[in-house]
């Protein structure tokens, strides 16, 4: 169809929107460094593992660092630091963290977005379900079942996933990602974790409710009754309205949790992502590769509401005709 | 501030002479019922435990009754150091019920607060309010607990004191949408012509009525939202430490004998909070459809 | 005499209310209809049930618990169909101690054999225009490609550049300037008058043989109602159309319609040819039709922008099950002679002249 999009107003939005993403990164790294500032101990020990005890040493190295300078300064040279991909060295392996992240975000990364789209296949057709109204008992067993889903204990459901692979498959135990005991990629283990993550994260029933609320209202609309009154179908109607932005709204919304279940999933299933790392940080204090790690999380946050946004721009013709909040 | 897609719909319930119990179906009653009845177990247990009724001593190891089954002496069995597993699931409900209810009050408190003025004001306040609102929701709740846990090694306390703080940002999107929603409607113009005394009055009458329900259903759905959070760091080994038991740490404990073949000593705490959480997501849910109820059209 | 189009006999919609525990009869009882090339006005106060039986005829009412039953005739191309066949049983009630305690729905069965009755037809041998346009039209696809996919749906055009010519040769038609621009215009940036114009193009360019039109001049300005209303009748003429006509708006009707059905109460309490209700020299009105008539406003109160003279009282609503005429609380007509049998007995259809049906004890 010769359908001309103005660009212009998405441009504004878009450029708009990516100055407050910037202005929101910058808070965050404000929070950060702020937060390590307080941490108990001596604020040298954030930035660098030092063996030394003598005091005069340890100023010398302080003034090399720069760390006497005024705070804000301070700041300055750590953000400078951060956006040239500087964030220290680990304290553990002593290697940079930039590059130990890197390695493991893509991890965390499949599996957040595997397990955000197994939720979907999950939530989605139960919602469209209840909506149709047809089998009302039904529908209510769906949605307790998904409230259930959505109680279980994540570690717990893979201890379960973990029993049944090991002992009646007779299969190994998970060494790591897509890698049993006989270290050939296997892509079932590779999957097992995405989907109990998908299940077990704890958002589908929210994510059922709110599209289901989302759908039921858009149906009701007159728009809806119209292209019923002419033939058309329904669905191909209030496909827009009624589900693609409540999805968007509710992956991008749900992006943080989500990554929150990834501590724990892999944890329990020796996944070699962000989570586990973010873990055994904690475990060691490792200050740099937490902070890191925070970091890289905001960025996927705010990566996920930026594609919201695009999503929005293109599907809702009003926002770009008002250039403005829709 | 942010380019957000605010989804069309009435916001604000309808002031209804009809009674509670009529306006939802049976299934919003069950719901309740099962939430309010896993709600009166969880405060029954947390009292038990503050009153030193319980049945056994949890900390009791006996190694001669280890890894028994259900009976009349431990009604859900003992763990493989012998210990009554009722007593310390009983006990595991101390460690998220009195922090679970600070983040609650913190979430609460502080969302409301920052609802209604960024609401009620709009303009820079309500710019700037929005902003320390969407940086809060920036970092994952998880990931900045994992920061602090490695900075500062908080107790539960304040744990729950920085996950009270991450769900002010959902409380206060939501008392925000109704107070813009009863601007619109005028309802708080028409107040702000009123002496000031009936305007206060009015003023509170009207924002109460329409904010109770949010703060009702959040205080439930936070409740549910602790022990996950709890059980969670528990399990990783943030928490509460052995011997003393919480529930996460009773399942994470009970992992070596799950993988041999022996469930029990993991799924009993688990089914503890599944039981638990549910309850509290049902009575979260069951309260969200009859307070703010419609007229259906 | 020209075939009908349209034969609704006995039409009866009921919604159960489980907060009052009752129905509400909002269509009940009602017959009429419509021959080709004519068109019948459906009026009456707003909550009397127009839409419902607009609604009910194009089987749009799916949220149940409720009762459908009747006859709905429909000439469909020569042979006739009945769109409620074999659909009495809505809903089935239980009954336990003279409560109500269930209505056990085969709402599934119900929708689907609906749904193949309608197949076909909705669309494509009737269109509904409806009150409020910009809502009706889909808020989230340009113009053009609402009625195109229209024109694909029930014409032999298969590929989509086609439809949009022919989208555009109605809009047209329906007196829009420049349309092939508009044809990708989205509806929240046109007027309500352009919107309402574009739902009769839509409705239109499957050439039905009849069109509902819900309040089609409702919510708009004045002088785009007038110059929606020239459009129909402009339309009516060329086309030569069936229109089922629904306002509370008497000036709307006396403009278009050739048939009157005046409703009270989910009844049509006066039924006939406008020539003969509105006649000078009748003296024989339904009440309420007079009632109606007078709060029309004269061309003084609408340039002294005067309020509407409304009726005084209100609809009354349709659960109480009335004993008397429903009509009674506010007729300002009823006499001595009559008083008790108004209060007593619902009157029934009377033929007063030739085609012209009212229920008022008046008439006899
Ligand atoms: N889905 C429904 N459930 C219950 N009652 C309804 C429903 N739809 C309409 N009604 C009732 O039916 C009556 C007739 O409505 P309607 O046909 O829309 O009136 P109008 O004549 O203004 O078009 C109204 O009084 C309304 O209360
Ligand atoms: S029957 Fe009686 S009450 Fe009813 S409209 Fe006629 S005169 Fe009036
Ligand atoms: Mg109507």
């Amino acid at each position: 169809m010769t359908h001309f999009i103005s660009w212009r107003p998405i441009l504004k939005i878009l450029s708009r929107e990516l100055l407050i993403t910037i202005l929101l990164l910058l808070g965050v790294s404000i929070i950060i460094f702020s937060i390590l500032h307080m941490a108990p101990g001596d604020p040298l020990h954030i930035f660098i593992n030092i063996q030394t005890q003598n005091p005069d040493e340890i100023a010398a190295i302080k003034r090399d660092l720069g760390l006497d300078r005024w705070l804000p300064l301070q700041y300055l040279s750590w953000l400078n630091n951060i956006l040239h991909g500087n964030f220290g060295n680990s304290f553990r392996t002593g290697r940079p963290v930039f590059n130990e992240l890197i390695g493991v975000s893509l991890y965390t990364l499949i599996l957040t977005i595997g397990s955000m789209i197994v939720t979907l296949l999950i939530s989605v057709p139960i919602a469209i379900f209840s909506s149709l109204r047809r089998h009302p008992v039904l529908s209510w067993g769906l949605t307790l079942l998904a409230y259930i889903f959505s109680a279980l204990p994540v570690f717990w459901l893979g201890y379960i996933v973990i029993y049944i692979f090991t002992h009646k498959f007779n299969l190994f135990p998970f060494l790591s990602a897509g890698y049993a005991g006989t270290a050939k990629f296997n892509f079932l283990y590779f999957l097992l974790p995405i989907i109990v993550l998908g299940v077990g994260n704890g958002a589908i029933s929210e994510i059922i409710r709110h599209l289901n609320a989302q759908l039921e209202r858009v149906l009701s609309e007159d728009y809806i009754k119209a292209a019923k009154a002419k033939g058309a179908s329904i669905w191909r109607h209030s496909f827009k309205e009624g589900m693609l932005i409540p999805v968007t709204t509710m992956v991008a919304a749900k992006i943080p949790f989500i990554l929150g279940g990834a501590v724990i999933v892999e944890q329990v299933f020796n996944w070699p992502g962000m989570g586990r790392l973010a873990w055994q940080a904690a475990l060691d204090r490792d200050y740099p590769i937490i902070m890191g790690i925070t970091i890289f999380a905001a960025f996927f946050v705010h990566i996920g509401r930026f594609l919201q946004t695009i999503v929005y721009l293109f599907v809702d013709p009003q926002i770009t005709a008002k250039g403005e909040e829709a | 501030m942010r380019t957000r897609y605010i989804q069309k719909g009435a916001e604000v319930s309808e002031f209804s002479q009809i009674p509670l119990w009529r306006r939802g179906n049976r299934r919003d009653l069950i719901q309740i019922g099962i939430g309010l009845f896993v709600v009166l177990f969880v405060l029954s247990s947390y009292l038990v435990a503050v009153l030193h009724l319980l049945p056994n001593d949890p900390l009791q190891i006996n190694l001669k009754e280890m890894m028994q089954r259900p009976d009349y002496k431990h009604v859900l069995g003992t763990d493989f150091m012998g210990r009554d597993i009722l007593s310390r699931i009983i006990v595991g409900s101390q460690a998220y019920f009195m922090p679970g209810l600070l983040a609650i009050a913190i979430a609460i408190s502080f969302g409301t607060l920052a609802g209604l003025v960024s609401g009620y004001n709009g303009g820079t306040i309500d710019a700037i309010i929005s902003y320390i609102l969407d940086l809060i929701d920036s970092i994952p709740k998880m990931v900045i607990i994992l920061l602090a846990i490695a900075l500062f090694r908080p107790g539960i306390y304040l744990i729950m004191l920085i996950v009270g703080l991450t769900n002010i940002p959902a409380v206060a999107s939501l008392i925000k949408s109704k107070v813009i929603f009863l601007k619109k409607r005028n309802f708080i113009e028409a107040a702000k012509a009123l002496g000031l005394r009936t305007r206060q009055i009015i003023l509170k009458h009207i924002l109460w009525h329409n904010c109770k329900t949010v703060v009702i259903i959040q205080a439930t759905l936070g409740m549910g939202e602790a022990i996950l959070i709890e059980t969670s760091l528990s399990y990783l080994g943030f928490g509460v430490q052995e011997p003393v038991p919480s529930w996460g740490n009773m399942v994470a404990a009970g992992k070596d004998y799950f993988f041999r073949g022996d469930f029990y000593l993991s799924t009993a705490p688990a089914m503890a909070i599944l039981i638990s959480i549910l309850g509290f997501y049902l009575l979260g849910d069951g309260l969200n459809n009859i307070l703010e109820w419609r007229r259906k059209k | 005499m020209a075939e009908d189009i349209l034969r609704v006999e006995d039409l009866r919609t009921y919604f159960y209310s489980f907060t009052k525990e009752a129905f509400i009869r909002a269509v009940d009882g009602v017959s009429f209809n419509i021959k080709k090339g004519e068109v019948l006005g459906i009026v009456g106060e707003s909550g009397c049930g127009k839409s419902i039986t607009a609604q009910s005829i194009m089987g749009l009412i799916t949220d149940g618990p409720g009762i459908i039953t009747g006859n709905i005739f429909l000439n469909n191309n020569g042979n006739t169909v009945n769109l409620l066949d074999g659909l009495p049983d809505y809903a089935s009630i239980k009954k336990k101690r003279k409560a109500i305690y269930e209505i056990s729905k085969d709402v599934l069965g119900w929708q689907k054999r609906s749904e193949t009755l309608m197949n076909g037809i909705r669309g494509m041998v009737i269109s509904m225009i409806f009150q409020n346009p910009k809502s009706a039209l889909n808020p989230f696809m340009p113009i053009g490609e609402q009625i195109a996919e229209s024109i694909m749906l029930h014409k032999a055009i298969a590929t989509k550049k086609e439809a949009l010519s022919f989208a555009a040769a109605w809009l047209e038609r329906v007196q829009i300037d420049s349309p092939n621009m508009r044809l990708y215009d989205y509806p929240f940036s046109l007027s309500g008058g352009m919107c309402q114009r574009i739902m009769i193009a839509m409705s239109l360019s499957s050439e039905p043989s009849l069109l509902i039109a819900d309040e089609p001049t409702t919510g708009l300005d004045v002088t785009i109602q007038t110059k929606i209303i020239e459009l129909l009748k402009k339309l009516k003429e060329e086309l030569n159309l069936t229109i089922l006509l629904i306002t509370h708006d008497m000036g709307v009707i006396m403009q278009l319609a050739d048939k009157i059905a005046v409703m009270y109460g989910g009844k049509i309490v006066e039924y006939g040819l406008k020539r003969e209700i509105m006649d000078n020299d009748s003296f024989i009105r339904h009440p309420y039709t007079i009632a109606l008539l007078n709060s029309l406003p004269t061309i003084e109160e609408i340039r002294a922008k005067e309020r509407l003279r409304a009726i005084k009282g209100d609809v009354p609503d349709t659960i109480t099950l009335y004993r008397g005429c429903r009509f009674y609380d506010r007729c300002t007509l009823k006499n001595d002679r009559i008083k008790n049998k108004c209060k007593e007995s619902e009157p029934e259809m009377i033929e007063i002249g030739t085609g012209h049906l009212m229920r008022c004890w008046l008439a006899e």
